[in-house]
């Protein structure tokens, strides 16, 4: 049977191939040096979360791979930042805050009974919109703010681990010299990147960020842009942005959140591929919103 | 952030696209009349319209790519982009072609010709147009179906081509027509084998645009559908 001029041998075996290249199976190809063994997966199974009686959002499950960048988008009030909240045991900390499902890191659920939570923030590491440098303190002491909460250092290993997380932060070259001045001497953007390197310091496995760059000006936001990049070689990361082109440019999954009718959960309303999202989405109200036809 | 007036321009954009449609149909119709009726006038008015065309669809280019560097378009809109750039590519070519067409017709129209090799021309000619009308009505109304209908068609233009080729190659015993003509004739054949094959493109594109999927997969796709009933 020829179809279109095509044998049907051959459109079978087109098919195959494509069934085995099945999106969420296929792994993207990034321009990445090998995965540092750091980083891990995160699994999130059929999760709920509410604040007090109101569920927020409701039967999430995606799969967050190791070694790349994961943004989520969505309109306001879709429960993205809840969701990301929830990945590192910072939602139950707001009044009402609890959860349904599991949320796996590295094969482990962090809900589980006897997981310290702290711990778990120490391993899943948080940046957040406004930049939070400690006000009082200089840029080294920012840096290591972190660490000197667990174990003694030598000094020595501490400026190691200063110039690298602000290396990776791609802040070096611009506060070298003046460590010893306060972190708030610091640019909204530097600051911004400061808290990225304090993040760091405490060696996470897994980077949240939850709109990073929206309160900064294009170059700052360049520039941590420029920094996920690097990031992304030895940890997994998750962002939040309302920034669709950012998601576009600096992803390797898009994950859209959406709520069908007013006071209903947020629900995840697609995931998949950041190429196959912002090319050709899978559904309807994804691809509304990224062309910007509502939100 | 609903982008109302981007996708004003959009709109805009593909009304400029539709217009050079109709201006490439309109040559495209005189060519046919021209050779039916062995007429050179009516082809000599489209004479050096080709370059119109071209402006007309190096304007689209740009218009395309400015969209592009303001909006940042993505899913439906970047395709629609896309789609626009190669359709006007696809008119553009398509109407020069015409063109050359209707130029071979005012310069052999002294010439003389043979029957059977000249009604597979007029034949062919309007079956190239039809295609062109075709696969611009495809894209106008986003009609995926249409564009498989294409296909049917252009293979009865491939048997068209090697028809012909063959009487210019074996011409018949008695009137040969003049030699200008006939090595004139081939070149018109080729050219509307070209028009008809853009028509085809046409349709291939607006399945592009409407499914994202290149047009043997989305057709795979179909099938699959179909299947499954």
């Amino acid at each position: 049977m020829r179809i279109f001029g095509e044998t049907k041998e051959r459109m079978d075996k087109r098919q195959a191939d494509r069934r085995q290249g099945a999106p969420g199976e296929r792994e993207v190809q990034t321009r990445t040096a090998p995965a540092v063994e750091r980083a891990q997966e995160m699994v999130v199974e059929n999760l709920s979360a509410y604040y007090g009686n109101f569920k927020a959002i409701t039967d999430v499950s995606m799969h967050i791979r190791p070694n790349k960048i994961t943004a989520l988008i969505g309109p306001s009030g879709c429960g993205k930042s809840t969701f990301i909240r929830t990945l590192n045991r910072m939602h139950e900390v707001a009044p009402g805050g609890r959860i349904e499902g599991r949320v796996l890191l590295d094969g482990e659920d962090i809900y589980a009974r006897d997981v310290d939570p702290v711990r778990v923030r120490r391993r899943v590491g948080m940046v957040f919109q406004k930049p939070n440098p400690f006000p009082t303190m200089s840029i080294y002491d920012n840096v290591v703010a972190g660490l000197k909460l667990t174990r003694r250092r030598k000094k020595s290993e501490l400026d190691e681990i200063v110039e690298r997380t602000l290396r990776q932060a791609a802040l070096w070259d611009e506060v070298k010299n003046k460590l010893s001045e306060s972190g708030t001497s610091l640019s909204g953007g530097q600051q911004q990147r400061l808290c990225i390197a304090r993040t760091l310091a405490v060696e996470p496995e897994v980077i949240l960020m939850d709109e990073p760059a929206s309160a900064l000006d294009p170059i700052s936001t360049q520039k941590i842009e420029d920094a996920m990049e690097e990031l992304k070689e030895r940890y997994t990361v998750v962002i939040v942005t309302h920034n669709m082109q950012q998601a576009a440019r600096i992803s390797d999954y898009t994950g859209f959140f959406y709520i069908e009718n007013m006071g209903d959960p947020g629900r995840l309303w697609e995931f998949d591929e950041t190429d196959k999202i912002f090319s050709n989405p899978g559904r309807k109200e994804t691809e509304d919103y990224v062309t910007g036809r509502f939100g | 952030m609903p982008r109302e007036t981007f996708h004003q321009e959009l709109e805009a954009l593909v009304g400029d696209l539709l217009e050079l449609g109709e201006e490439v149909k309109s040559t495209l119709s005189r060519m046919v009349e021209g050779l039916e009726r062995r007429d050179a006038e009516v082809c000599r008015g489209e004479l050096g319209i080709d370059a119109r065309f071209k402006l007309r669809g190096a304007e689209i280019d740009e218009e395309c790519m400015i969209l592009q560097a303001r909006q940042a378009p993505v899913a439906r809109d970047l395709r629609l982009l896309y789609t626009v750039q190669t359709v006007a590519n696809h008119l553009v070519r398509a109407g020069t072609l015409g063109e050359h067409i209707c130029r071979v017709v005012v310069d052999t129209a002294g010439e003389e010709k043979e029957e059977a090799l000249e009604s597979v021309l007029i034949q062919m000619a309007k079956a190239a147009k039809e295609l062109m009308d075709r696969g611009l009505a495809v894209f106008k109304s986003r009609d995926i179906d249409g564009a498989r209908d294409l296909r049917a068609m252009d293979d009865e233009v491939d048997l068209m081509y090697a028809e012909a080729m063959n009487l210019i190659a074996n011409p018949p015993t008695g009137n040969r027509g003049s030699p200008e003509w006939r090595a004139k004739a081939a070149l018109v054949v080729h050219y509307l084998e070209r028009i008809a094959d853009h028509g085809v493109s046409l349709g291939n594109r607006t399945v592009f645009l409407v499914t994202g999927e290149r047009i043997e997969n989305a057709m795979l796709q179909y099938r699959e559908r179909g299947d499954s009933k």
